[in-house]
């Protein structure tokens, strides 16, 4: 009897981000984020699940399961992909260890709209809206009988997926000094909880060329100038909530930043860092103007190979150590988990990440209407906010575990202030 | 529309203004109804829930112990029958609400286990009541009974198909298990065969093979469906 053949299944190490996000979870909190598109008409998920069977074997470290070894969590593979399931009241329910030890990611159908929601250590933003276009146009081929060209993130789903694109890129640009970790902390926004787990969505739509016009009128990018409303929000709310200004603390924003463009990579893993601009409010009102200019400035500063080389290395460096490297996964898992609760989330108010302009090849954009990006809660913190703008609007999904929009509406008044129009819509109209 | 307090424009899915709350409305027309962003009232399950759930059964269970310690200690001034009120809220405890505790209870591991607490309730009444009749009546008994219930709850659970020949042969057990319980307590007890067993051992049977004749026969069981559907 011929002997059975070993299992074709990839499987891959975590790459460097991706290792805090298994032992940082809490139980009744996980790192996941949803990339979710639109379409005009609604889904045929009996189309979608063949698309879906198709586009799994062409990402083999996205459509994976995190499994644990003795010494660190790895990705392998799936056999095949997972039931579509049905959306919830709100986005990004719970996603347990059982369910990651399954399939780290989920596919929701909810009229003509299709998300996919990924535990973070699979990949990030970028990546995820990699794969979400290549599924929405495998199921467009299929539905449509067209074909798409492979173009703006579409890829041959024929093909072998290529080295490159399962790369972990930190351990090869860490640069030769590592970065001090050293930070002050941030202004912790709270609020009166939503005891159910229920998360409220506010989606804002903003006009891109209005905003786009005010951006320049402040010589700024869309996202500094989004980022300095977010901040100058953040300060009033603040401010109703602690008008005592000796004792405000720091307004900080974590932005993320894709850095494939910098390190020329095509990797579809983790391969992200951030730039945490502040300001600090005891010194006295900012202005718009002030606002843009310092984030530009740090942006400008911090966004180069030669700094975030630095940034990784400090991260490398602890995941290279051998003593580290020989420490049991579990208790590896404990000392992570303590380090990201003491330390993790206090050096932000919130994390404001933007994808950028959502391009798809023009035989496919005529099926969208929409393409939006969700980030769920930070693990103690109860606000978080994912952008994108797609054709001629931006989307702005700010996502809370409490009760009341105080930070949208704070961020509203801004922009009203500002002449800028914004439409909104949520996910509370029955409670 | 827009919101008539905050001035945020409002899609046509909101009912309320999502920033401040307040009700849309507006004299000269209607708010258009929307396809919503999310379904209404679909909510995951919630594990935290379950928690909570199972907390308040452990205490419901809890309230009619302590009643009951208090009680027998200040009527008799000793535990006296205490002892049989917690053995009946145990049995009842591991029946009904252990399984809870996990996520997918197996009836195949839950069934036995609920049988052998009241096996062994059953031989604390026996020490506690100086009784002979454990060991000859009470266990075989519970074990015939035990026996045949989790084969059936097994079958049921493990085979997709063929209910109605599980449940024919369950109840056809059932009556040949009247006899030995029969058998059982005129050994135990002392007295005579005088064949009571007879009785439900032929109304099982006839049912059990009412069943059987069921499964075999599709046309038997469509007309009866049609006549007693409800």
């Amino acid at each position: 009897m011929p002997k059975k053949a070993l299992s074709p299944l990839r499987w891959v190490r975590l790459d460097n981000a991706a290792k805090i996000y298994p032992a940082a979870r809490r139980k009744n909190w996980s790192n996941v984020f949803r990339q979710s598109v639109t379409l005009f008409e609604n889904v045929d998920t009996n189309i979608l699940k063949s698309a879906l069977d198709i586009t799994v074997k062409r990402f083999p470290s996205i459509a994976a399961r995190l499994r644990k070894g003795a010494f660190w969590y790895y990705l392998q593979q799936v056999e095949q992909a997972p039931d579509i399931r049905e959306e919830y009241s709100y986005p990004l329910t719970y996603m347990s260890k059982e369910e990651t030890r399954n399939c780290a990611f989920r596919v929701i159908v909810f009229g003509s709209r299709i998300a996919v929601e990924f535990f973070h250590s699979l990949t990030d933003g970028t990546g995820a809206l990699i794969f979400l276009k290549n599924l929405v146009a495998e199921y467009l081929e299929q539905k449509y009988n067209i074909e798409i060209p492979l173009e703006n993130g579409i890829l041959d789903r024929t093909a072998p997926p290529s080295e490159e694109e399962l790369e972990d890129c930190f351990p090869k640009n860490a640069g030769p000094v590592a970065y001090s970790r050293k930070d002050t902390d941030a202004w912790h926004m709270y609020g009166e909880p939503q005891r159910d787990g229920f998360l409220n969505l506010t989606c804002f739509k903003i006009p891109v060329k209005e905003a786009l016009a005010l951006a320049h009128k402040y010589d700024s990018t869309l996202t500094v100038f989004i980022s300095a409303v977010m901040m100058k929000a953040l300060a009033n709310l603040q401010n109703e909530k602690n008008p005592n200004i000796r004792r405000q603390k720091r307004i900080k924003l974590l932005i993320p930043v894709n850095l494939r463009q910098l390190f020329e990579s095509r990797t579809l893993r983790n391969f992200a860092m951030y730039v945490v601009p502040e300001m600090d409010t005891r010194l006295g009102e900012y202005s718009l103007e002030e606002i843009c200019s310092l984030i530009k400035h740090k942006m400008g500063a911090e966004i180069t190979k030669k700094h975030m080389s630095s940034v990784i290395a400090t991260n490398v460096n602890d995941e290279q150590n051998p003593v580290l490297r020989l420490v049991p996964l579990p208790i590896k898992n404990m000392v992570m988990k303590a380090v990201f609760n003491s330390v993790g989330e206090r050096k932000s108010c919130l994390t404001l990440s933007n994808i950028g302009q959502v391009k798809v090849p023009d035989i496919m954009a005529k099926y969208i209407k929409r393409f939006d990006f969700i980030l769920g809660v930070q693990a103690a913190a109860p606000y978080n906010c994912g952008m994108l703008s797609f054709g001629d609007t931006v989307y702005m999904n700010f996502i809370r575990n409490t009760k009341k929009a105080e930070l949208e509406r704070h961020f509203f008044a801004v922009l009203q202030g500002l002449g800028l129009s914004a439409t909104v819509e949520s996910n509370r109209n029955e409670r | 529309m827009y919101c008539i307090k905050c001035g945020v424009g409002l899609e046509a899915t909101e009912k309320k203004c999502p920033l401040c709350n307040t009700e849309v409305c507006h004299p000269d027309f209607m708010q258009p109804s929307a396809e919503p962003l999310y379904p209404s009232g679909r909510l995951p399950k919630s594990g935290s829930g379950k928690m909570a759930f199972n907390g308040a059964v452990i205490i419901l269970f809890f309230i009619p112990l302590l009643i009951c310690f208090f009680a027998d200690i200040s009527i008799s001034g000793r535990l006296e029958w205490f002892g049989y009120v917690a053995g009946a809220l145990a049995v009842a405890y591991v029946s009904f609400a252990l399984p809870l505790w996990f996520k997918n209870p197996n009836p195949v591991i839950f069934v036995p286990c609920s049988f052998a607490s009241a096996a062994l309730y059953l031989m604390y009444i026996n020490l506690a009541t100086q009784g002979d009749w454990f060991l000859s009546f009470a266990l075989p008994v519970t074990a015939v009974i035990c026996l045949i219930t989790s084969t059936v709850v097994t079958l049921l659970h493990y085979l997709r198909r063929g209910r109605l020949y599980i449940l024919g042969g369950a109840f056809m057990a059932l009556g040949t298990a009247m006899l030995l319980i029969e058998f059982l307590i005129g050994l135990t007890f002392k007295i005579g065969f005088i064949g009571w067993s007879v009785y439900p051992l032929v109304v099982l049977a006839l049912f059990g093979g009412l069943l059987i004749f069921l499964a075999l026969n599709p046309t038997a069981r469509e007309i009866l469906e049609r006549k007693l559907f409800f």
